[in-house]
């Protein structure tokens, strides 16, 4: 093999190889070298404390872990669900947390993707104040309407007495003092009882059983 | 007393009511995402087969379609084709990024190998770049503006029309 057809070999590999690489690089508009995951400090700022490691990482991760709600499960935290998501997310929790940020930086950082919807507590603000506040503002309420009702309950006997006097029990052959009154009140009873004239058997001394 | 009863029975039951017909049509899963509007979280990943790394704050100057997948996703399937084709007919008008999570490197360059490809997969191995996106499942496609902005998210597979709508929400066809 001569050196000339080295040459020519080497330059068709070579070139080979760049319309190889080509279309690749036309895709891919622009390269770094490097990986980079989102960095936090964009969200929330430098951390607030010191970096942690260790027992107190662990224990600092599945506190603020707990915190949080697991996007697709129903009602569990990140740190109690088994889900791919979840555990990425504790992850990131722990990347968090060891690298000294705050539980209030990490939840914010969930937060600005997720909405509030990713705290498992509501914090206090806005509207939220109503989740907190309505159960004890009902309960008050509840409570003086217990006491209201028992305080009725207490007076009911007297009413109770008052309304069983007897003499405020008309008779079924007691007639009002109007007379014009009286008449219908004895027209009523003859087409309600089939009373004839509206008087009772008793009062009409047919005694004891009635017709019907 | 009875109307009074019914009043206060409505009382507690019409707002509930209200309430329940409101939100009838919606999905109890689906929350709003807060990032709409917002500035793209940056991020540079790896393209998906080779040693290349994308920087996603590189693409500014043109709209882009941010699409989460995975291979083991079935919409993600029946979407495919659709952002395949979408990324060669709005080549000179937006740039697509697919970005898969929660899956294995092999598996997604067969996908791409059966299925063909024409715009760059990038791999979030850790999935934190899925999370800063306030990502639930897959699919879910982000759009941006040129500026990098995120101006709309939808859930589920695309279709063409909804492609082309995001699209010219993102500012493709100004």
């Amino acid at each position: 093999m001569t050196f000339r057809h080295t040459i020519a070999r080497r330059f068709v590999l070579a070139l080979t190889l760049l319309m190889l690489v080509l279309p690749l690089a036309a895709q891919a508009p622009e390269r770094s070298d490097e990986i980079k995951s989102p960095d936090p400090k964009w969200v929330v700022g430098d951390p607030a404390g010191p970096p942690r490691t260790g027992v107190e990482l662990e224990k600092e991760t599945a506190r603020v872990a707990s915190l949080l709600r697991c996007p697709v499960c129903q009602g569990l935290s990140v740190n109690d669900s088994p889900a791919t998501m979840a555990q990425n997310m504790k992850r990131q929790v722990r990347d968090l947390v060891a690298k000294g940020y705050s539980e209030e930086q990490a939840l914010l950082y969930f937060e600005r993707a997720y909405g509030e919807f990713v705290r498992l507590e509501p914090p206090l603000r806005g509207v939220n104040w109503l989740v907190w506040a309505a159960p004890v503002a009902l309960l008050v309420i509840g409570g003086f309407f217990v006491l209201f009702m028992m305080k009725r309950l207490q007076r009911a006997p007297k009413n109770v007495e008052v309304a069983s006097v007897d003499s405020a029990t008309p008779g079924r052959d007691t007639l009002p003092d109007d007379e014009h009154l009286a008449h219908y009140v004895l027209r009523t009873r003859e087409l309600a009882y089939g009373w004839p004239g509206g008087l009772s058997p008793a009062s009409r001394g047919e005694g004891g059983e009635e017709s019907r | 007393m009875n109307r009074k009863v019914l009043i206060a029975g409505l009382v507690i039951v019409v707002p509930f009511i209200v309430l329940l017909v409101m939100n009838l049509g919606r999905d109890p899963h689906k929350v709003d995402s807060p990032l709409i509007g917002k500035a793209s979280p940056p991020f540079s990943l790896r393209q998906v087969g080779t040693p290349a790394v994308v920087d996603i704050m590189s693409l500014r100057g043109k709209p882009v379609v941010l699409n989460f997948w995975a291979t083991w996703c079935v919409p993600c399937y029946a979407e495919h084709p659709v952002l395949v084709a979408g990324a060669r007919q709005y080549a000179d008008k937006a740039q697509f990024v697919g970005v898969v999570y929660d899956d294995q490197e092999n598996k997604i360059v067969q996908f791409l190998a059966e299925n063909g490809s024409s715009y760059p997969t990038l791999f979030d191995e850790s999935g934190q770049t899925a999370i800063a996106f306030g990502v639930y499942g897959v699919p879910e496609t982000f759009f941006l503006d040129a500026d990098g902005k995120i101006v709309d998210k939808h859930v589920g597979p695309l279709d063409p029309a909804t492609l082309e709508a995001k699209l010219r929400l993102a500012g493709a066809f100004r």
